[in-house]
This record gives C-alpha cells, sequence and structure tokens, in this order.
C-alpha cells in the first residue's frame, strides 16, 4: 500500500514537473541579439530571405531567427502570436490588416529610423511605400507615417498564348494599343473552336475568375466599387453593371469561355497551363510555372471598356516591425534588409517570383528583353506600366475589414449562371454592402479614437 | 410512539449501543489526515484543469461578448451590442438554419447503424472484418475524408454522380448547388459517423438478456416484432446517448464545410455557426461579436441538450429483471 502511493506520488510529480517545463519552454522570449521573423512562402522566397539575413548579419552580428507559416494559417498565428505577447519583431503584414494593427499597437511607426538608415524610399515603387503609410484616418497617401516596407508589389497583368493565336492566324495584341471589348471578344470567338473533331469544344478565347479578373472591366468601363473616401458603395451602377454583365455574358451568350462545370472539373488556372485557353491573367508570381510551360506567352494590356484606358490592380504584401521589439533599430533594419537588399532582391528575380522592389532594378530587368529575346516574358515592361500608369489598389485593401466588399460575391453564382442580370442582383446587393462598409467605417473611427495611434 | 413500557423493562432490555464508530469529523487520527490530504491532491489537479481551461476561458468569453474587440488591441465595453447586432444578422440567422437542417441526418445515421448493427449480430462469415471496415471512417482524419469527398461530389466524373448514372439518374453539380451542397455534406458525415454508432448498438444488442428473445419467441412472435418490442427498447439509452452526443456534435460542425466549401457554399447555404464565428473572429477581425456568437450557440446547445434529458427522465430509473 505505501509502495504504490509512492509511485502514485512519484508519477504525479513527474506530470506536473514536465507540464510546467512544457510551459515555459514554449514561452522562449526573445532572446538579446536574435530577431525572429514571421513569413509564409515557398523555397524561393527562405532562400532568397537567408541571403539578406546573411548579409544583415555580416554587417550587424545580428542573428536572425525564421518561422515559417502556411499561406492559410498565417493570418492567425499572428494573431495568436500577438495575443500571446509573442510578437516576431519582424513580419508580413497585409494592407487590409494595417490600420487594425497600428490602431491596436501591434506595428512600430518606422518613418524616423527608415530615414536615419539613409533608404532611398525614392527607388521604391511608391504604390508598394504608400500602402503601409497611415496618418491615423486615411491609409494608402504619401502623407502618412510609415508602418512597414514593401515585400513585394504584384501588378496583376494579363497575357495571352502566343503559339494558340498564330496557329489561328491572329496578330499578336499590340503592347501598346488595348483592344477594344469587342475586338477581343471577336477574337476569342475566333479561338473557341473544337480542335479534334469530336464534336466537343476544347480550346476556348478565355477563362475569367469574377472574383479577380472582375475589377479590370469594371474599372476600365468607369466603374468602381466606392466612391474615392471610401464612404458610399457604388455598385449599382450601369458601368459596373455593363461590366459584370459583360463577363457573364462571355459564358453566357457567346460560349467563349468554359462552362461552370467545365470549370469545376478543371479550373481555367489549369486549362490555360495545359494550352487550353488563349487570353488568362498573368501575376509576377505565375512567371516561375508559366516560363516552363510547353507554349510560349506573353503581357498585353487589358482589353478597355468605355474609358478607353485599360486598368487593373496591384496586389501588395508588406514587411513590419512589432512595436514591443526588444531591438527596434535592428529589427527595422532588417525589415529593410529584406524589402531592399540587392542580392535578395537579385535571387528572387532570378526565381521569377516578383517583380523588383527597386525601381532602377526593374527598369534594368525589363530593359534586359532587348539585349536577350530568350527572356521570359518578352513584354515585361507591362508589369512596370501597370505598376507606374494604370494599376491600382484592390477595392478593400485600405478600408478596415473586407466584409462589405465579400458580400458582393457570395451571391453573385446566379449572374454568372444567366438566371439573374447584373442589374437587378447589383441593386439587391448594395444597400448590404453599404451596411457593411458604414460598420466597418464606424470601427476604424472607434479604433483609431480608442487606439494608440499617433 | 409514546412509549408506555414499564420502567423496569425499559431500563433491563435496553440493548447496548453499537460500538461507538470512529469519529467522523475532523479526522483526528493521523492516517485520516494523511489520506485527506493525498485525496485533496489528486481531487486538485483535475479541478484546476477545470478551473483554468473551462471555467476562466467561458467568464472571459462572456466578458469578451460584450465588448468591441479585434483579437490584438484593447477590449471596448460596449454592453449588449454585439447581441442586438446578432438578433438582426440576416447571415447568422442563416447560419442557424443550415446548422439545424445538417441535423436531419441524425435520425437517418441512427437508423441505418442500427440496422448495420442488428446485421453485424449475426454470425456472418468475415463479420469481423466487416466490423473493422465499417469502423475505418471513424478513426480516419476528417480533413482527408473531406478532401476526398469533395473529389467524389465532382459534377462531371465524380463517383456519386458517376453512380447515380448506372441507374439513368443525371446527379447535380452537389457541392456548387444551393439544393444540393447541404444533402451532399450530410450524407457524408452520415458515412463517417456510422461505424461508431453500430459499435454502440452492437455492444447494447448483445448485451440483451437471451431469456427475453426466447419469452417471445414462445409467445409466438416474429422477427419484427421482437426487433420491434424488444431489442429497440432495449437499446433505448444506447439511442438517447447518440442523439445527445450527435445533437451537441452538430451544432458545432465545422471542418467539413471549411475544405468541402471553404467559402461557405454557393450563396452561403452550406455554413455553418461555426464556420461564420470563425469568420467572423479571424477574417474580419470581429473577436466580440463571434464571441457573442459562440456564447448563444452555447445557450442553445444546453438548452436543448436539457430538453432532451426532461424528456428521457421516464425511461431513466428503467431496470430490468
Amino acid at each position: 500500500m505505501t509502495k504504490s502511493r509512492l509511485i502514485a506520488g512519484i508519477a504525479t510529480a513527474l506530470v506536473v514537473a514536465s507540464s510546467a517545463a512544457a510551459c515555459s519552454s514554449g514561452g522562449s522570449g526573445s532572446d538579446t541579439d536574435t530577431l525572429t521573423f514571421m513569413f509564409r512562402g515557398g523555397d524561393d522566397e527562405k532562400k532568397a530571405y537567408q541571403e539578406a539575413i546573411d548579409r544583415l548579419t555580416e554587417d550587424t552580428g545580428v542573428e536572425v531567427k525564421m518561422i515559417v507559416t502556411s499561406a492559410d494559417q498565417y493570418a492567425q498565428k499572428l494573431q495568436a502570436a500577438v495575443a500571446g505577447n509573442k510578437v516576431p519583431d519582424v513580419f508580413y503584414i497585409e494592407q487590409a490588416s494595417l490600420q487594425s494593427y497600428v490602431s491596436s499597437g501591434v506595428l512600430m511607426d518606422i518613418t524616423d529610423q527608415v530615414a536615419e538608415q539613409g533608404v532611398d524610399l525614392d527607388n521604391i515603387w511608391p504604390y508598394g511605400v504608400d500602402s503601409y503609410r497611415f496618418d491615423g484616418t486615411v491609409q494608402g497617401t504619401s502623407e502618412g507615417r510609415l508602418y512597414g516596407l514593401p515585400k513585394d508589389i504584384g501588378p496583376f497583368a494579363f497575357g495571352y498564348n502566343a503559339d494558340m493565336l498564330e496557329k489561328a492566324g491572329i496578330d499578336r495584341p499590340d503592347p501598346d494599343q488595348p483592344l477594344t471589348w469587342d475586338e477581343w471578344l471577336t477574337i476569342c470567338q475566333k479561338l473557341t473552336q473544337d480542335t479534334d473533331g469530336d464534336g466537343e469544344t476544347d480550346q476556348w478565347g478565355t477563362g475569367l475568375n469574377v472574383q479577380w479578373n472582375s475589377q479590370a472591366f469594371v474599372w476600365s468601363n468607369g466603374g468602381d466599387w466606392t466612391n474615392e473616401d471610401h464612404t458610399q458603395v457604388t455598385v449599382d451602377t450601369p458601368e459596373f453593371a455593363e461590366a459584370i454583365q459583360y463577363i457573364a455574358d462571355l459564358t453566357n451568350e457567346y460560349g467563349v469561355t468554359p462552362n461552370p462545370e467545365q470549370a469545376q472539373t478543371l479550373d481555367t488556372y489549369q486549362r490555360f497551363m495545359a494550352g487550353e485557353i488563349g487570353f488568362f491573367p498573368v501575376g509576377p508570381w505565375d512567371m516561375s510555372v508559366y516560363n516552363d510551360l510547353d507554349f510560349e506567352y506573353d503581357l498585353m494590356p487589358w482589353p478597355v471598356g468605355k474609358t478607353g484606358e485599360p486598368a487593373t490592380w496591384v496586389g501588395s504584401l508588406g514587411i513590419g516591425v512589432s512595436n514591443t521589439s526588444s531591438q527596434p533599430e535592428d529589427a527595422v533594419k532588417l525589415a529593410t534588409y529584406l524589402s531592399t537588399d540587392e542580392t535578395a532582391q537579385q535571387t528572387l528575380i532570378d526565381a521569377n517570383v516578383q517583380i523588383p522592389n527597386r525601381i532602377d532594378t526593374a527598369q534594368e530587368w525589363a530593359a534586359e528583353v532587348e539585349e536577350d529575346d530568350t527572356l521570359k516574358p518578352t513584354n515585361r515592361q507591362e508589369f512596370l506600366d501597370i505598376a507606374e500608369d494604370y494599376g491600382r489598389e484592390m477595392p478593400a485593401s485600405f478600408t478596415y475589414g473586407a466584409e462589405w466588399y465579400d458580400e458582393l460575391w457570395v451571391g453573385i453564382q446566379p449572374v454568372l449562371d444567366g438566371k439573374q442580370t447584373a442589374a437587378e442582383y447589383l441593386a439587391e446587393v448594395q444597400p448590404r454592402m453599404q451596411e457593411l462598409l458604414d460598420q466597418s467605417n464606424a470601427q476604424a473611427e472607434q479604433a483609431a479614437a480608442a487606439g494608440s495611434a499617433p | 410512539m409514546t412509549s408506555t413500557a414499564t420502567p423496569a423493562a425499559t431500563g433491563a432490555r435496553t440493548p447496548a449501543p453499537p460500538a461507538p464508530a470512529p469519529p467522523r469529523r475532523g479526522g483526528t487520527s493521523r492516517l485520516h489526515r494523511i489520506e485527506k490530504r493525498w485525496a485533496l491532491l489528486f481531487v486538485a489537479a483535475p479541478v484546476i484543469g477545470y478551473l483554468l481551461f473551462i471555467a476562466y476561458p467561458t467568464g472571459f468569453a462572456l466578458y469578451a461578448s460584450l465588448t468591441r474587440w479585434n483579437g490584438l488591441g484593447p477590449m471596448q465595453f460596449i454592453g449588449l451590442d454585439n447581441y442586438v447586432a446578432l438578433a438582426g444578422d440576416e447571415r447568422f440567422h442563416q447560419t442557424l438554419f443550415n446548422t439545424f437542417f445538417y441535423m436531419i441526418g441524425i435520425p437517418v445515421g441512427l437508423a441505418i447503424s442500427l440496422a448495420l448493427a442488428v446485421m453485424m449480430n449475426r454470425k456472418l462469415f468475415g463479420r469481423a472484418a466487416f466490423r473493422a471496415i465499417y469502423y475505418v471512417p471513424v478513426i480516419s482524419s476528417i480533413a482527408a475524408i473531406a478532401i476526398l469527398w469533395q473529389w467524389a461530389y465532382n459534377g462531371d466524373f465524380g463517383l456519386v454522380n458517376q453512380f447515380l448514372a448506372i441507374f439513368g439518374i443525371e446527379g447535380p453539380n452537389w457541392l456548387a448547388d444551393p439544393a444540393w451542397a447541404k444533402p451532399a455534406i450530410i450524407m457524408m458525415a452520415i458515412w463517417k459517423g456510422l461505424g461508431y454508432s453500430m459499435l454502440l448498438y452492437l455492444a447494447a444488442i448483445q448485451s440483451v438478456p437471451r431469456s427475453l428473445y426466447e419469452a417471445a419467441e414462445l409467445d409466438g412472435a416474429n422477427g419484427w416484432k421482437k426487433f420491434r418490442s424488444i431489442t429497440l427498447p432495449m437499446v433505448q439509452p444506447v439511442t438517447f446517448f447518440l442523439v445527445v452526443t450527435q445533437v451537441i456534435g452538430g451544432a458545432m460542425i465545422f471542418i467539413e464545410i471549411q475544405i468541402m466549401t471553404p467559402t461557405g457554399g454557393p450563396e452561403y447555404s452550406t455554413a455553418s455557426v461555426v464556420y461564420h464565428i470563425w469568420l467572423q473572429a479571424f477574417r474580419y477581425q470581429q473577436m466580440g461579436y463571434a464571441t457573442a456568437m459562440s456564447v448563444v450557440l452555447g445557450l442553445l446547445i444546453l438548452v436543448i441538450t436539457l430538453v432532451q434529458f426532461r424528456l428521457n427522465r421516464r425511461n431513466a430509473g428503467f431496470v430490468i429483471d
């Protein structure tokens, strides 16, 4: 009886001790001299960042520990880290989350330190830098304080299967002269055919995704999601409806895209890569994959609507510094290196995963194709044109939360299936979106008032 | 009862009181004190666990539901505003409807698993193999199963539609059709839970005393009568247990939806309450609002469970000799 009690006592002590040890070992605070950098990405990014970090360690002796997560878990893990007071010193920050992180005092204002360290902000894409500026009320203008440096900007361009066009006897689109919607539709109709004679269409002009591609059509037609100061939802304008209806008609009226069932079987992205689709969007992150396809592809300006000007969105991801970092200067330096270090940028460019952050490097990169015409895509300049001229931020990038924006997509399928007209649906959904946008703005105000924003 | 016994008789006949029982209170004996200390120590572990991991978070959640909080910064007390917003949130009502719709699968699943259990109870060739096969989905990863079923439900070449095509039925594009997405998920959930319910039913059926069946046979009962009048009532405790736990589990359904219909389904037709809570908490950073929804869900589950227990009261003290 005494023996079993002894054993029980020892077992309990062991359990308690191990759980206590587990608790404390889980909480490794930031040791002096080791910064933590949390991000999500593939092997290319890891390699490039390792190089930037190595240079940083060489130059300053500061060590850095990288924490990589998968893309869909990043937001949750970051939030958990913030809630648990274990914020990494440097981490990825999305445009859409900037305001709430700043108002909650998580992100550090790095304006002064970046200036002190002599970073040439003029040589970084203005859109990239301004996306992480916030003056307490408005984000994205050049007047706000800086809360992050861009990891990259992603101009979302339009591309085409050059081999397919050649086979159909169609000229390559002019990089300086965009096609109108009607011209483009005619080409798509020519491309949509049954190439192997089995009675079923197996080649289509295009295959669009309304959530990511409608922006180019809406904006080029003169419509927009909100007014300039993001207080009024303007999706129920005729221009907006025309654009959405045009996209839906591509499938239902003109049949130049795979139908929804075919798209579910094999989505249009895969079909483009298999050579079944003529025109498809191309982001910088696609280059590494597309360069290896067995057909030639190239970039072109998006087809234009009423305004006659192309338009598309530019994505971005930022690198922010924690307000509670124990080594703020070194952390800012790390962010700078990750964003602008030349070797790291070169590695990323060579891996074809993004366009260069520095404007001078980007211009060189685009000009390279004049010397070496095996480099793909030939019309790299298109990415730069978007970054400089006709690219804009996504409608919900600079609002406080994206719920109002997501609401549009929830019920849009009937429009795409041809069961409801775009105009009807937009009239229905506008009040709901407006309510959510109002809520979003109210929260932004309260956060600004209650938070520790400068 | 007033005693009128004669004094003489009382005095002599009073039985001696039993030997004094060991003193109960205070534990004066050393053994008692040692025992008590150890007892408290052992009990302390789960009690502390309960306080730390259940009581404290619940209290915190109740407070958080009365605040505006984005999960990162300070919490701002706003009273019952979140609950008022809930009452008007159409999407929340839609998800409540969806969640309760999913519970249609519970009686169907129980009926099927009971039938399976009855079948597995006979002497079949390969019975052990069948039992194992039916139980495999229970121990499989829910994420893997969801991905598998997502492919099976594909409109063009999925297994489900191929199977239906044998009978000449053209299956819908299950997960993309607002009318068929929920039934699709119900079928998958039933399939997954069959093995577990079947196992419990099997154990219950096997513990029914043979004598009852024999007595019934003597009275001339056929198979169906035996099932209805003996087996069914005798497994009622298991049925009750399964209904209660599956209602609670069903109210919290989330992973299947997040994997098979990541955006909440066509026109938000598959989103469950927990999905909506997750979306609000982590995508839209409305932690306070999401917590209010969780509180409402928790209360709902509590009420339903209490109602079930109440309805079952007449069965509770049910013994068979």
